[in-house]
């Protein structure tokens, strides 16, 4: 039942309803433009605008059969200290019916900032991460992901 | 009735200040709540909201899940060995169902 359905579970539907630039997103996921709706998208989440950064390694394969399991690595360059460490990375399909996946907490001196798992995607898209870094900066980055058959049906 | 079934896979012993490897996986659907039966009635969401490794009692990675993660959600992460003790990894499923399991250290 959705009694616990998050508050941060936003459909692409409500994007769509929120304004032009959600159109864009839906629209337009072109290499060109994609930077910029990511961006969009991730201050409309979080109210915050992340800087794309080389901090953050989001491996996926490019090309994957079906989109029922789809791995994807993920690591952070971080010291991980209590002075600079990674506070959580988020991971979005933004092509997704839901676009959250999952967010990944890490804690300083404890945890490495670095997790295999898999997902779905139900058609090919840019999969984005979003890590916020303990002084409360937002670090994004963002790859393609073709899947030839869809995962949230 | 389907039992999730929960599964660890980590070192026994370690270094301290050494990195292990963790492999978590627990069986279960995923059901994501968009999907319809034969009669077209929606399938209710029942998915593994929340994974939690507590190191002696302190959280020291977690992940919350959405409908996004795959069918028996599997997470391969890493933690520094910091002293002996026992880890708990605990799944959370909507509906309140809670599925755990524990594992010893021993940290040389």
């Amino acid at each position: 039942m959705p009694e616990e359905t998050p508050a941060t579970g936003l459909t692409r539907r409500e994007l769509l309803l929120t304004g032009a630039a959600g159109v864009a997103i839906a629209t337009i996921v072109s290499p060109a433009s994609a930077s910029d709706d990511a961006v969009e998208l991730i201050e409309r989440l979080t109210g915050k605008t992340p800087t794309e950064s080389d901090r953050l390694h989001l491996a996926m394969p490019r090309t994957f059969p079906n989109g029922y399991t789809v791995p994807l690595t993920l690591e952070i360059d971080s010291p991980m200290t209590e002075s600079d460490h990674v506070r959580h990375v988020r991971v979005l399909a933004p092509r997704n019916p839901l676009i959250e996946v999952a967010t990944f907490h890490f804690v300083p001196q404890r945890s490495q900032p670095r997790v295999s798992t898999r997902i779905r995607l139900a058609e090919p898209q840019y999969v984005l991460a979003v890590a916020e870094m303990n002084d409360g900066t937002l670090l994004m980055t963002k790859t393609w992901v073709e899947v030839a058959t869809n995962g949230c049906a | 009735m389907f039992t999730p079934m929960p599964r660890i896979q980590m070192p026994s012993t370690a270094m301290k200040g050494e990195v292990f490897q963790v492999k978590a996986l627990i069986g279960h659907q995923m059901e994501t709540g968009l999907r319809h039966d034969s009669e077209g009635n929606v399938i209710p969401r029942k998915i593994i909201t929340k994974f939690v490794c507590r190191y002696n009692d302190v959280d020291v990675f977690v992940v919350d899940l959405r409908e996004a993660v795959a069918a028996n959600p599997y997470f391969e992460f890493y933690l520094r060995a910091t002293e002996s003790g026992r880890l708990e990894f605990i799944w959370e499923e909507d509906g309140g169902g809670v599925y755990s399991l524990a594992h010893q250290l021993m940290v040389a």
